[in-house]
């Protein structure tokens, strides 16, 4: 109560869509309960640190797990030093997060395992949104093949050197990349032709039409009632 | 001759006819395994049937395991070439969890693997309490890792059963089924429901088991290790099941690796990576369990891997029922900001029912900007809850790596080559669920 400056009407405080907002502190990565030792990999940071120097942009320590935001072009280098050098041969997962700001709007991620030693690491880039070029990663592990395919369908994320960048989930007809922020939770009626209701119906394009004021179509219509027509 | 000119776009794709066009184009332009075999000197040379045919199996086939297409292009009765088709059962998920709660998207997991609802429950459930770093009771965690193995056994029933009839067997499809009704049992006496089970908690489980609960997993216990032991002396050396799996769906050490398959079938072909061992979560440190691995990575080497697991966690409940009556205490952890207060405190406090609602309304709100990965070996293989939050109590990003979309990915690769004959048992042998793969 006391930081509270004094200019400040005690309505001016008053909002009713406030939610608690915890900065994380500074021993969350000794304190968190689930932290797992696998992920706490300073040897494999100073070792990328030493080879690439200013490419490594950040690293960030949270819940004992490192995360290595690295430069967006030099990505394939980095992921062949980690493959054949320190031993990163399994690739668990990739995708991107929609930061929603101006300047490098897509982040990517990647889930790297070296099996033998134990060590599991998280690589980032960043990328800006109008040309989200990111080279790929196919040619060192093949199992990043489908997930760069599921990235680019749901963010639109451009994988350079992939060898069959189609959509994962959504057919090709479909025009948007449904994961970013600005895609409504509803979908974009028109933007599917989805199978008509009944036999004879017409294809729809609405996901939920109910949601958008149009009422179901019933399969079978009832007779108006006897008394009804009274 | 091209696939794409046999084809009247206009009237035969009556949906989507761009994305049909794509992978028609792709299943034509990918590598052929047979041209190679059929240029070298001591290969198989030319078909003397020429018989090249295009085939589509699935969405709607029994025998793929839910809503899987499989573009096919066989030269007479081999597999030449291989594109899958997912998305059918495309939910979004991911979005749907971006607009939830952290509390309020657990139902939703039950939904992805279907066969094994409990061990996704308890995946996002980890996932998040890593996040806010949220402690659980020691009793909650037991009480989870007893249901997850529970979850593992009916999983790999399923997968038995469904993949003996693949082979032709029914009668052991009627017997898993039966022993997978005892586990349903269990879990509508302990949670309720049967299939969607719902049950884990953020900061624990929803409610303690009662004493009959125990009685009834100890009673399938006994009854499982009983079948099994008939189960072996029926499949391990029958004939006919190992001539259907011996030497199907190869894959090497390094071939599963690079593919990133996981789960059993990276067990079966040597690996050893389980992360009940590799990042030990819950209270799997305390007992005492192997993991099996096969060296023969083919389908019969899987099939050993799933049966001796279903034995290991056959152990690990049995060694859960022994420690579970010392370990008393909460099943929830006692910090209304971070879990849900007891039903006692809701009816008869009135702090209880403003958190109560509190929890409904905001849920648990971890750190503003940070991220973590939590993952769990659930029956397919690693699940894996990758979430970002923004300081309120909806995550900004969740992503979620399912084991049966990474292994869907090997499928590919293990369908060229093979005999036409054999798909059906080497979908059988992945063992995916498009609830899961498809998101």
């Amino acid at each position: 109560m006391s930081e509270a400056s004094p200019t400040k009407t005690p309505n001016a405080s008053l909002s009713f869509d406030f939610t608690p907002v915890d900065p994380p502190k500074a021993d969350d990565a000794l304190q968190n309960p689930h932290a797992k030792a696998t992920t706490f990999v300073p040897k494999v940071v100073a070792a990328l640190e030493e080879r690439f120097g200013d490419d490594i942009v950040e690293v960030t320590l949270y819940a004992n797990e490192h995360t290595v935001r690295v430069a967006r072009d030099r990505i394939v280098e980095i992921g062949r030093f980690l493959k054949e050098e320190l031993g990163f041969t399994y690739f668990v997962d990739l995708s991107a997060v929609d930061r929603f700001t101006d300047d490098e709007r897509f982040e990517v991620f990647y889930n790297l395992v070296n099996m033998d030693a134990g060590q599991r690491l998280r690589l980032t880039l960043r990328t800006e949104e109008e040309h989200p070029h990111v080279p790929s990663v196919t040619g060192l592990w093949r199992a990043a093949n489908w997930q760069e395919r599921e990235c680019y369908d749901m963010f639109g994320i451009l994988f350079d050197g992939h060898p069959d960048l189609r959509r994962m989930y959504m057919p090709e007809d479909f025009e948007y990349h449904p994961l970013r922020k600005e895609f409504p939770l509803l979908g974009i009626p028109g933007s599917l032709p989805l199978p008509p209701q009944t036999p004879e119906g017409e294809i729809t394009g609405d996901p939920f039409p109910a949601a958008h004021g149009s009422k179901p179509v019933k399969s079978f219509q009832e007779s108006d009632s006897d008394l009804k027509k009274a | 001759m091209s696939i794409l000119s046999q084809i009247d776009i206009e009237k035969q794709l009556r949906f989507w006819p761009r994305h049909n066009e794509a992978l028609y184009k792709r299943l034509e332009s990918k590598h052929s395994w047979l041209e190679d075999r059929h240029a070298s000197p001591d290969g198989l040379g030319t078909d003397p049937l020429d018989n090249e045919m295009v085939l589509n199996i699935g969405p709607q086939h029994p025998a793929t395991h839910g809503v899987l297409r499989c573009a096919v292009k066989l030269d007479g009765e081999t597999i030449d070439k291989c594109v899958l088709d997912l998305g059918y059962l495309h939910r979004g998920i991911e979005k749907v969890a971006e607009n939830k709660t952290f509390q309020e998207f657990m139902p939703y997991t039950d939904r992805m693997d279907y066969l094994a609802p409990y061990a996704n429950n308890v995946g996002w459930c980890l996932a998040v309490e890593k996040l806010a770093g949220i402690e659980v009771p020691e009793r909650a965690q037991w009480l989870r890792m007893m249901m997850s193995e529970l979850a593992r056994i009916s999983s790999h029933l399923l997968w038995m059963g469904v993949g003996l009839m693949d082979a032709g067997a029914v009668s052991v499809f009627l017997w898993t089924f039966e022993l997978r009704e005892d586990i349903y049992n269990v879990f509508d006496h302990t949670a309720g429901a049967r299939l969607t089970v719902s049950h884990s908690r953020i900061g624990g489980v929803a409610s303690d088991f009662t004493d009959e609960a125990f009685a009834m997993i100890g009673a399938f216990l006994d009854k499982f290790d009983e079948a099994v032991v008939g189960w072996e002396k029926l499949l391990n050396r029958n004939r006919i099941w190992i001539d259907r799996n011996q030497g199907i769906g190869f894959l090497s050490k390094d071939e599963v690796i690079d593919l990133g398959m996981t789960g059993p079938n990276l067990r079966g072909s040597g690996v050893t990576y389980d992360l009940r061992r590799f990042e030990p979560y819950l209270m799997y440190e305390e007992v005492d369990f192997n993991i099996p691995i096969r060296t023969e990575g083919d389908a019969l080497a899987r099939y050993f891997v799933r049966l001796d697991e279903m034995k290991e966690s056959s152990k690990i409940i049995r060694q859960c029922l022994d420690r579970l009556p010392s370990i008393k205490g909460p099943v929830r952890a006692d910090n209304a900001k971070k879990a849900y207060p007891s039903k006692d405190e809701v009816y008869y406090s009135m702090e209880g029912l403003i958190h109560d609602f509190l929890y409904t309304d905001t849920g648990v709100c971890p750190p503003k900007g940070v991220w973590s990965y939590h993952a769990v070996e659930a029956p397919k293989g690693e699940l894996g809850f990758y979430l970002q939050s923004d300081g309120t109590g909806i995550p900004t990003r969740v992503r979620i790596n399912t084991p049966s979309f990474t292994n869907l990915q090997g499928l590919e690769y293990l369908m060229e080559g093979a005999m036409m004959g054999d798909m059906v048992i080497l979908i059988g042998t992945v063992d995916p669920v498009m609830g899961e793969a498809d998101k």
